[in-house]
């Protein structure tokens, strides 16, 4: 689904970036993407997400290139940012309608989808306000909307859980979980490792721009660590495990 | 309190111009885009040095030397008054930092007061430009007693004050009234759009107000003395002390200006929480019910979308519409006024009918809407670069909005100017393909410079629309352009108008075209 090779950015005059990294999110997966500030990940996400250009390396959505084919990837996924800074000059109702007139949903699939999930997070009241008037959380909902609204087959997300109520995010999970069992996959960054540790079947850590460590929850468990002590371990004494499949 | 505001007066300061972005990034390209940004304001300056030294020149020439400093006075405030008009309203109550001042123990005088610092410190630099290279000039030309280098010593710093605070009241105004209203925006453009028309008019009758005589044209001081004395009476105050050594008048001068800036900001201060909790208050009414939702076609969404985002400012509405409201107003004029007029006092040598379209053409594109379009996505721009969406979807939808937003005022104008000139065919031709390929060549011109010079981290609207690179550059193109066509319509003789007028067409489309390419195979991921 999401095939990520070799990938190095590097910002100029800056030491921080990304260097050699790789990892393959296959359909199916929840895979959780850690790591302390400033490590990497919300440049790897934005690579992979097409909205920034990289120096080396390939990423491939669906077995097409996001350089050499870069519309066809987007219409595959939805991105959202850790800070989902919206049109705040539009209602919430008319972003939803544009992002389901860019990816050609028709006009019943949008409204049952708008009022389906609209209502599970309980934002439907609120469309027809400015997003201005948003608070956080709200404008967290909205982007989650506007990528149900076209069901994309892999979701990229940063940090999806900042802002969101208790139940907002149980219904996250769920959605994240209904996703996956239908073939799609979800690929996020989040520093809340209980959540990774129990959502996600998959994990990578990166330090300092690099791949530290990532495999399968399961085996990773399986030695009798929590994901915080593995982690702990990784950030302070370097890699421990280099497998990108 | 003094040392609260001045600690915020630093932090104001501190990043004046981009400084401290430039002095602290790491970013090559960051730095390489500021320098360029500096590079135009010097240009500009040279300009401005050019203009002032030279028509101070002139008018010592001409025998009217001690009309120069006042002229100077007036330039300068006239310029800040301007410029400040639109722009106060977004500058004090913006949003910017609003939540964390409040937060802090600081006082509402010391946050006014350090957002009027920096518009101080801005306007301080046009009164320079205008007065340095003018008065250096006349100190040169009319060796002045110590009375006029006194002057320009103490006066420069009060200088700003008297039309900061005219512009302050208005843009307070604006902003106060709108704040009240639930389409904050909208009522702000349509305030400002209506205190536009209202000092056209003014100016207007002010400049029709007294009957010139003959006798006066003779005596220039004397014709300027009397506009002086009718436009801006600060300036002959000011004027009187420079030249006359009239300390009394000088005093007065420094006095008002104290007096009505301090007063202006005092009544700032004294409603700056009641029209910041106005502007960024929630106005939210969480009713909203499902109805039938319409899907229309990528472009007309993106096209809806930039003219949601275009009327939810007032600042860059006011700054981008008023070329074609001077479109109308000069079509309209030479309708009122009549062409024999204007054909009488012409050299017979001169085609009409073919300078008026080069001219309504530059006055028309006088600021694009498209120059500073990509910067104005600014922190949003991650959504269409994460969109399935191309170069040319984006930058079609911005180029057919500046497109349909000035074809109103083009028919306007177009009835105006025909029912003024009463054209032939060939004349109707062309006076209908000149000011449209300019148009169209203003636009693309004005994306491709935003490309080339996007400010996409910025905290207030008026940095992109009135302050930035591709604003200067990209807006005016098609007006710079009209300059040397206008002078060629002059020189070039009636029987091969057509040639100069085909020539222009047929270039600027060519250049057009070849624009729209390139900006359509623009990266937008990689280099905006």
């Amino acid at each position: 689904m999401l095939r990520i090779e070799h990938l190095t950015k590097h910002y100029k005059g800056s030491s921080k970036g990304v260097t050699d990294l790789s990892l393959h999110i296959a359909p199916g997966d929840i895979y959780a993407f850690i790591g302390h500030n400033g490590a990497g990940k919300t440049t790897t996400l934005k690579c992979a997400a097409g909205i920034q250009d990289f120096d080396a390396g390939t990423i491939q959505v669906g077995g097409l290139d996001i350089q050499k084919a870069p519309l066809e990837c987007k219409r595959q996924f939805a991105y959202i940012p850790d800070n989902p800074d919206l049109y705040e000059y539009l209602t919430g109702i008319q972003y939803l309608n544009f992002v389901a007139d860019v990816f050609r949903v028709g006009a019943r699939e949008r409204e049952e989808r708008i009022r389906e999930y609209g209502d599970r997070f309980e934002i439907t009241a609120s469309l027809g306000d400015l997003i201005s008037t948003y608070s956080h959380g709200m404008k967290q909902k909205l982007a989650l909307l506007s990528a149900l609204v076209h069901q994309p087959r892999l979701w990229i997300l940063d940090e999806p859980f900042v802002g969101l109520d208790p139940k907002a995010a149980v219904i996250l999970k769920e959605i994240m979980r209904s996703v996956c069992a239908g073939g799609g996959a979800i690929f996020f960054s989040t520093h809340v490792l209980d959540v990774a540790e129990r959502l996600c079947n998959k994990v990578a850590i990166i330090r300092d721009g690099a791949l530290a460590a990532c495999g399968n929850m399961e085996d990773i468990l399986r030695q009798g660590q929590s994901l915080e002590s593995i982690f702990m371990e990784v950030v302070d004494h370097g890699g421990a495990d280099r497998n990108a499949d | 309190m003094a040392a609260q505001t001045g600690t915020l007066i630093r932090l104001e300061l501190c990043n004046i111009f981009g400084w401290n972005v430039f002095r602290f990034s790491r970013d090559k390209k960051a730095k390489r885009k500021a320098v360029m940004l500096m590079a135009v304001w010097i240009w500009l300056l040279a300009m401005m040095v050019f203009y002032v030294g030279g028509l101070s020149y002139g008018l010592i020439w001409l025998g009217a030397g001690e009309v120069v400093p006042p002229y100077l006075f007036m330039i300068s405030s006239l310029l800040i008054f301007i410029f400040g008009m639109f722009k106060a309203g977004s500058v004090i109550f913006r949003k910017g930092g609003y939540d964390m001042l409040c937060a802090l123990p600081v006082s509402r005088t010391a946050v006014v007061l350090s957002r009027l610092a920096r518009m101080y410190v801005e306007n301080l630099l046009i009164v320079l430009a205008v007065l340095l290279p003018g008065a250096a000039v006349y100190a040169w030309s009319e060796r002045p007693g110590p009375a006029f280098f006194l002057t320009l010593i103490l006066g420069v710093w009060f200088v700003p004050m008297l039309p900061m605070a005219g512009a302050i009241l208005i843009g307070a105004l604006i902003t106060g009234l709108s704040s009240r209203m639930r389409h904050k925006s909208l009522a702000a453009t349509g305030l400002s759009i209506m205190t536009m028309f209202a000092i056209l008019y003014c100016s207007m009758r002010i400049s029709v107000l007294g009957d010139i005589s003959p006798e006066m044209l003779k005596e220039l001081t004397s014709v300027i003395t009397d506009l002086l004395g009718r436009v801006y009476p600060p300036a002959m105050w000011l004027g009187a002390a420079a030249v006359q050594g009239d300390l009394h008048q000088g005093l007065f001068f420094i006095g008002a200006s104290l007096g009505i800036f301090g007063t202006v900001s005092a009544g700032v201060s004294f409603f700056f929480h009641q029209i910041c909790r106005g502007l960024f208050g929630n106005s939210a009414r969480h009713d909203y019910r499902m109805g039938r939702l319409k899907e229309d076609s990528l472009l007309v969404s993106l096209c809806r979308r930039e003219f949601r985002r275009y009327f939810s400012s007032s600042v860059y509405v006011t700054n981008t519409i008023m070329g074609p409201v001077m479109g109308c107003i000069f079509s309209g004029a030479l309708l009122a006024v009549g062409t024999d007029t204007l054909t009488a006092s012409l050299p017979a040598s001169i085609d009409l009918a073919s300078l008026v379209p080069i001219m309504f053409a530059g006055i028309f594109c006088m600021m694009t809407t498209t120059a500073t379009s990509v910067s104005m996505e600014g922190k949003n721009w991650w959504i269409a670069k994460s969109l399935p969406l191309s170069a040319k979807n984006i930058l079609d939808a911005k180029l057919l909005m500046n497109l349909l937003l000035f074809l109103p005022f083009y028919l306007l104008s177009q009835i105006f100017l025909i029912l003024a000139l009463k054209p032939g065919a060939e004349e109707l031709f062309w006076l209908l393909l000149i000011p449209a390929v300019f148009l169209l060549f203003s636009c693309v011109y004005g994306i491709t410079v935003n490309l080339h010079f996007p400010v996409l981290n910025w905290e207030n609207e008026v940095s992109v629309v009135k302050q930035s690179a591709s604003c200067v550059l990209g807006g005016m193109g098609g007006f710079l352009l009209a300059i040397p066509c206008a002078v060629g319509a002059v020189l070039v003789p009636k029987e091969h108008a057509w040639l100069l007028k085909g020539g222009i067409c047929l270039g600027l489309l060519l250049i057009t075209g070849f624009l729209y390419r390139k900006n359509n195979r623009f990266d937008l991921c990689g280099r905006v």
